[in-house]
């Protein structure tokens, strides 16, 4: 296997969420569009199978349950679909799901159980869909209190039943999600023993205000972390008490998961992935992922480019910004690929320049090590 | 190019730069729309603070930033009252062809010359950095348009007085 | 529409209010007399360090726990007064240098009363205020004017 990044360029408009299927021969994908495309791998390209065409408005976010292949899609048309693979035809079928919001779904994702998920929604509520045998179908009950803006993005902790909500009113907040009859009652975890639906188990703030545009549960689940438009990354620990924020010197972060328990991946506006470790108690940034970023390249060609114009008291033909890193345009979601949940070995990037790339982890760490030499 | 320009530039592009992180944002207040918020301003929480970069009194940008959109607005220099004609007949021209401009805004805000909007439909066709050298360069241009304009409309005005007075001679 | 003249939106009970967002990241609001007193000491306290000719001491000094929330209007703007002072008297060789030498906070804070110094041009120097700018940014990143305009702790 090679280290560096595999590129796929679909050349179909900006890319807006893409999900794997289990084994990651399947791709659904949506071009910043109403319809999914659904891709199968074949070489080292993909190829188009069919399509989910059910929304509307643009599909906000899709996810792929890798056990019981079903694939979850919201849009801001308000609604959701549960597709399934007719096995006869070989054709999606979609489900309509009873979410009762009024504005634009945002966000969704399966539970690890694959039993549940949850849809964001600008309604200022979460809805936490499951499914109801007697009525054939996937009703959603709402977490609302105290919720106050648009719901951004959700992250499920290991244990099905703690939900982390990033949330436009500045605020990280940690929710049970406990469907009585479906869920069997969590273990006491640090987040809290007495879990009934809507308990607010955790509220947080990074500080300097901005919306928190992504979360995500450490492989334990004893932590979290958010990342805010203020362009800060905070690591909370209930368990020890720690609350940790990053202010970092780049542009806001949109999407964020966790490598290992000491390794957080976050990319966004940047056009590259950045990863931050914990050193001893400290989380710090570490590096860019993306070899390609000369930060302080583009900062020197701007400035001999106003040096020549001051020279020459004229602006000289180019004042070109190039952008040097593999995605050129911001990133918006990152989802592991392979490897365990405790250990990522390889992540997906997508972006609205239309790329996907598939980076190794473990590169990543082989070039760190080089750099220490 | 006087030499408080480039660090002007500077300033305006860093910082629109750092405003032009946008994403898609459906409205929280009317069903199924989808609208530049720092238009709208019904959401106050998706708003950020407006900034002003000034190189002096008369030569200014305000960028007021959204969740979805930004709309960045230029004073353009003025020193006397031919440059002010010649300002306003300039960015009346462009208004008016707003639509061949994309991210032309069709009204100035106030106590500014020009406006542009730019929302998260434009980051995602064109590239931002690119957009981001558009208004720098439109900056630049728009200075250097108007003393050209100045320049060559005194060159006409002494050329029509001179051929006028040359009568009496 | 003229028969309906209510912006109901306001009314929805979980939408923000002007203040509330502001007011959110604030917390609890300081007597006013109080948040006055610090700032006109510190003012003082800025000028005497300036006298004796410690620019960069003056800066940190000036950045301390600045006066935020709608209510200190007044005490506000004679904050950004004081740090104007400090940030005028850094001269351009050394910008680079008195910015490496804050905390990223300091960082922060600095970054904000530059914005503020610069809508007012007739107050300030812009010329000045442009050159630290950029010096700043070269040093905090982009990260730091990010945070300017996100931050609802105004100056």
């Amino acid at each position: 296997m090679s280290d560096a990044p595999i590129v796929n360029e679909f050349n179909q408009g900006p890319i807006s969420c893409h999900a794997f299927n289990g084994d990651r021969t399947e791709l659904a994908i949506c071009f910043n569009t109403n319809v999914v495309s659904i891709f199968r791998k074949s070489g080292a390209s993909w190829t188009q199978t069919s399509t989910l065409a059910e929304h509307d408005k643009p599909v906000t976010s899709v996810d792929w349950a890798p056990r019981s292949n079903r694939i979850v899609t919201c849009s801001q048309d308000r609604n959701a679909y549960v597709w399934t693979l007719d096995g006869a035809t070989h054709q999606w079928k979609p489900t309509l799901v009873l979410l009762r919001i009024n504005r634009a779904a945002t966000f969704v994702r399966w539970s690890p159980e694959e039993d549940k998920f949850a849809v964001a929604s600008g309604s200022r509520c979460i809805s936490v869909c499951y499914f109801e045998e007697d009525n054939d179908w996937w009703v959603g009950k709402h977490i609302k209190k105290p919720i106050r803006s648009t719901v951004l993005s959700l992250d499920w902790h290991p244990n099905n039943v703690l939900l982390a909500a990033g949330c436009a009113d500045m605020k990280a907040r940690v929710f049970s999600a406990f469907i009585k009859g479906i869920d069997k009652k969590p273990a006491p975890s640090p987040w809290g023993e007495k879990l009934p639906f809507n308990t607010v188990c955790g509220e947080f703030s990074n500080g300097s205000g901005g919306w928190i545009h992504s979360v995500a549960f450490s492989p334990s689940g004893e932590s979290l972390a958010f990342t805010g438009h203020d362009s800060t990354i905070t690591v909370v620990s209930p368990g020890t008490g720690d609350v940790q924020s990053i202010r970092a010197p780049f542009l806001p972060y949109l999407s964020v998961i966790w490598l290992n328990e000491s390794q957080i991946v976050a990319a966004g506006h940047d056009c590259a992935p950045h990863l931050f470790e914990l050193k001893g108690q400290q989380w710090a940034f570490s590096a860019s992922l993306d070899a390609a970023v000369k930060k302080a390249d583009v900062g020197f060609t701007a400035r001999d480019t106003f040096r020549r114009m001051d020279s020459r008291a004229q602006s000289a033909t180019s004042t070109d910004t190039e952008v040097h890193t593999q995605h050129q345009n911001t990133i918006n979601s990152i989802r592991p690929f392979s490897g365990t949940p405790g250990h990522v070995e390889q992540f997906s990037t997508s972006a609205i320049d239309g790329k996907l790339i598939i980076w190794n982890a473990h590169s990543i760490s082989r070039g760190l090590g080089n750099l220490h030499l | 190019m006087s030499n408080t320009l480039r660090p002007y530039l500077n300033a305006v592009r860093q910082t629109l730069t750092a405003a032009m992180c946008l994403e898609n944002f459906s409205s929280q207040v009317a069903e199924r729309h989808n609208k530049p918020e720092v238009e709208v301003g019904t959401s106050k929480e998706v708003l950020l603070n407006p900034v002003v970069i000034s190189r002096n009194d008369k030569e200014r940008v305000l960028i007021e930033t959204s969740v979805n959109s930004l709309r960045v607005s230029i004073a353009i220099k003025q020193a006397d009252e031919i440059e002010r004609i010649l300002a306003h007949k300039f960015t009346r021209f462009l208004t008016q062809r707003a639509e061949s401009f994309v991210i032309l805004r069709r009204k100035p805000i106030e106590g500014y010359d020009i406006s542009f909007l730019i929302t998260n439909a434009h980051t995602e066709q064109m590239y931002k950095h690119k957009l981001v050298d558009f208004i720098i360069q439109f900056m630049e241009e728009v200075d250097k348009e108007i003393s050209e304009m100045k320049l060559s409309l005194n060159a006409r005005a002494r050329i029509v007085s001179e051929s006028y007075l040359s009568q009496f001679n | 529409m003229a028969f309906r003249k209510i912006d109901i939106d306001a009314l929805e009970e979980d939408a923000f209010g002007e203040d509330e967002i502001e007011f959110q990241e604030i917390g609890e609001l300081r007597p006013l007399s109080d948040v006055e007193a610090e700032v006109n000491s510190r003012a003082q306290e800025v000028r005497s360090l300036l006298q004796r000719g410690n620019t960069s001491g003056a800066l940190t000094t000036a950045l301390q726990n600045p006066p935020y929330g709608a209510p200190y209007h007044a005490a506000k703007a004679r904050n950004t007064q004081t740090v104007m002072e400090a940030v005028i008297s850094v001269k351009v060789v050394d910008m680079a240098q008195v910015a490496k030498g804050l905390s990223p906070e300091e960082q922060d804070v600095l970054m904000k009363y530059l914005y503020a110094g610069m809508a007012a041009p007739e107050q300030y120097n812009s010329g000045h205020l442009l050159s630290f700018h950029e010096k700043l940014t070269e040093v905090a990143g982009q990260g730091c004017i990010v945070r300017v305009i996100t931050d609802r702790r105004t100056v």
